[in-house]
């Protein structure tokens, strides 16, 4: 009987060996695990990367079109070409005789041309990254299980 | 029962156990031995990073209203890839003609043999439009569809043609202003650089810092990529339709009075900006190599600054405004010319060879009457003299922001080349050589109320996406304002008394002629005279100042029917640039509603 009662508690062997080998195969799992993520991670890396890269490219080339179509633009509006389109539109020089100059109180005159910004004026650029993505996850779990309850406790009182 | 320590699961695990750590064991042994850390370095070396040079955009140049007059195209380099290449005959069958490339030479160089290392890419041709790229590329998909991969020899095919883009200087208004924007040697790609007017003087600034840099090339370094700032852009003080103008009237001029050579400067007199500066002759800066051909032997690129000479009787401004000044002389002074003024043991006559009475200083400057200049140098003073003309930056630099200026130096009392004459011929401004701008600029103190401001052609420099204006500096303070205020009176009324063909109907111009003879083998004579005419106005407020200077005119050789109708007629297109309205004509608007 006792031999008996002993026996019932035993596993199976093959139960055993099962337990072994899946013990075995647990940090091989986790290590694979643990590759597969790095490599997903690292491939996504290389793909920002030369996404980087390639907008580097973009950049240039965008810049380059910009400085192509001002010096296109100021060719079509050049003196000569400014001066044949008025003559063909049958514009001709003011003579003194039809020019009349009314002076205006306060009027300074034509103001000086403005390129870019004086300094001391910043532009203030519009965020490209939405500001969820700058969130750390401390901040999140703060703001969203301490801060929000705690004004919605207050939006209930 | 006995255990079976080698089962047949074990063994199986322990063979997989064991391969695994050979594994370990050989990558150890690779990544740590002499072999690998050579070639590591070795691919460190060649692949890891390239080196890249970046050329920043040159700078724009603007004229003070913001229009472009030196900005950049883009432009294309076309090129082979030997080791593509399957059809050499239809490159140069494709590009024969193309920025008159030859056959042959395309022949020739798209059939060179690819050689890793020292032949891999030839160059067909540069600073090819887009358009003609378009098409290149166009022709080049044809092919590519009728025979893949140039695999077919007897079809046609452009492998191995590539082409890139790149910018290159460009100049909308082509010769407009050429002589003072300069040029940039753009078809040296490597080693282009500014020269003369404001491509030297600024380029620096413009040309921005070129970086020569290590560009990753793996994928994770990336974020490390440089960023070149473009060169900064600059606002010059020019107006380029007032300039346009200039230079059509001054053409007109020389080929008028077949003259040698012109140049006319406006100024604002109140700050030193240049509104315009013409000179002959000119190039078209897109074609800037053609520059020989204009500019033959020793001539100056940019007359105005570069080209000292004798100012003749214009020089008469400062003499009359330095004796004023010191109060060696004043409005009733009278003089009684003889005709001739002996001095430092030589004799000095008048532009007629005659006497003409008694004067006063301002029938002196109407009449100008060497004789009477004379008089009045010596009155001043030979160390007053030169210390005024000094004060007027005779003989000194103007500092002009151009490249290429040059000065003729002022020989004083101090000076061994020195002789008591000079102050006399001097006075007249016959013996002193001065430029264009020199000259421009020391007459400004007569019409800013004595204050010289330094001429400038910088308006505003555009850095980093700002823009910093400049500031207007003093020179120096040659003259009181009442002097200043007296000669330009004295020289409003003189050009109405004489009924100048300076006069500009409406306005109140003061101003002065010139005609200074050249001297051929150390004589002086009438036959070769630089004609010349300096005004401002409007007298009550003087907002411009007008030099014309016209070199060696034949039709005649008196400033005063040369110089002074040129001045005329730039002056009163310039009014209606400038917006200044004839004199008592203007109608106060409130006014006439109130």
């Amino acid at each position: 009987m006792a031999k008996k009662s002993k026996q019932a508690y035993k596993q199976a062997p093959w139960r055993r060996q099962i337990q072994s080998i899946g013990l075995s195969l647990l940090p091989v799992v986790a290590i694979a695990i643990f590759i597969m993520l790095y490599l997903v991670i690292s491939a996504q890396a290389a793909a920002a990367g030369l996404e980087i890269m390639n907008l580097h490219f973009d950049e240039e080339e965008i810049l380059r079109k910009i400085a192509n179509q001002r010096t296109q633009l100021a060719l079509i509006t050049s003196f000569t070409q400014m001066q044949k389109r008025a003559e063909k539109l049958g514009y001709e020089p003011a003579s003194e005789s039809n020019i009349q100059y009314i002076k205006i109180s306060g009027y300074q005159g034509k103001n000086a041309v403005l390129i870019a910004p004086p300094p001391g004026i910043e532009n203030e650029s519009a965020l490209l990254v939405n500001d969820l993505y700058n969130e750390s996850l401390a901040n999140w779990f703060v703001e969203t299980f301490f801060i929000t309850s705690q004004s919605s406790q207050g939006d209930g009182s | 029962m006995k255990k079976n320590y080698l089962s047949r699961i074990n063994l199986i695990g322990l063979s997989f156990s064991l391969a695994s750590i050979l594994i370990v064991l050989q990558m150890v042994r690779i990544q740590n031995s002499t072999k690998h850390q050579e070639l590591s370095r070795w691919a460190d070396a060649e692949y890891s990073y390239a080196i890249e040079n970046y050329y920043p955009e040159r700078g724009n140049i603007y004229d003070r209203w913001g229009r472009l007059l030196a900005g950049n195209e883009d432009v294309y380099e076309v090129g082979v890839m030997l080791e593509y290449v399957t059809n050499p005959a239809t490159i140069a069958q494709t590009l024969n003609g193309v920025n008159q490339l030859a056959y042959q030479d395309i022949l020739a160089a798209a059939s060179k043999t690819y050689d890793s290392e020292n032949s891999v890419y030839a160059v067909l041709t540069d600073f090819l439009p887009s358009g003609v790229i378009d098409a290149l590329s166009q022709i080049k998909q044809e092919y590519e569809i009728t025979n893949p991969y140039g695999r077919k020899e007897n079809l046609p095919s452009l492998r191995g043609v590539v082409w890139n883009s790149h910018l290159k200087r460009s100049y909308p208004e082509n010769s407009l202003a050429s002589n003072i924007l300069g040029f940039y040697s753009f078809m040296d790609r490597e080693y282009g650089v500014g020269y003369y007017g404001v491509e030297e003087y600024y380029n620096d600034l413009l040309a921005g810092k070129p970086m020569e840099t290590f560009m990753p090339r793996n994928p994770y370094l990336l974020e490390e990529l440089p960023t070149v700032p473009a060169g900064a852009s600059l606002v010059l003080t020019i107006d380029r339709e007032i300039q346009a103008m200039v230079e059509k009237k001054l053409d007109e001029a020389i080929k008028e009075y077949e003259a040698e050579s012109g140049t006319v400067i406006i100024m604002d007199p109140r700050n030193g900006e240049i509104l315009a500066m013409a000179s002959q002759p000119n190039v078209n800066l897109n074609q800037y190599w053609k520059y020989e051909e204009q500019f033959k032997g020793t001539t100056p690129f940019n007359r105005a600054i570069s080209e000292t000479y004798e100012p003749g009787s214009v020089f008469k401004v400062l003499t009359m405004a330095a004796a004023f000044d010191a109060g060696s002389v004043d409005e009733e002074t009278i003089f009684n010319d003889p005709g001739r003024f002996e001095y430092g043991g030589s004799t000095i006559y008048n532009w007629n060879r005659r006497g003409w009475g008694k004067q006063t200083m301002q029938g002196c400057m109407q009449n100008s009457l060497n004789v009477c200049l004379a008089w009045v140098a010596t009155e001043l003073g030979k160390d007053d003299f030169y210390d005024y003309m000094q004060a007027f930056g005779i003989g000194r630099r103007t500092n002009i922001d151009l490249g290429g200026e040059k000065i003729w130096p002022l020989s004083t009392p101090d000076d061994s080349d020195w002789y008591p004459i000079q102050l006399a011929t001097n006075s007249f401004g016959q013996g002193v050589a001065v430029t264009p701008i020199q000259l421009a600029s020391a007459v400004t103190a007569v019409a800013n109320d004595g204050k010289l401001m330094k001429p400038h052609v910088l308006k505003a420099i555009i850095q980093n996406g700002k823009q910093y204006n400049t500031t207007p500096q003093v020179q120096s303070i040659p003259l009181k304002p009442e002097t200043a205020k007296t000669i330009t009176d004295m020289l409003e009324k003189s050009l109405k008394e004489e009924s100048s063909l300076a006069l500009v109907p409406g306005y109140n111009i003061a101003g002065k002629t010139g005609t200074a003879e050249i001297p051929v083998e150390g004589v002086y004579g009438i036959d070769l005279t630089n004609a010349s005419f300096v005004g401002w106005g409007p007298a009550e407020d003087p907002q411009f100042l007008v030099y014309v200077w016209i070199e060696k005119p034949k039709s005649s050789p008196w400033g005063s029917v040369v110089a002074a109708p040129v001045f005329s007629s730039i002056t009163q297109e310039l009014v209606k640039y400038l917006d200044i309205p004839p004199a008592g004509s203007e109608i106060n608007l409130l006014a006439k509603e109130s």
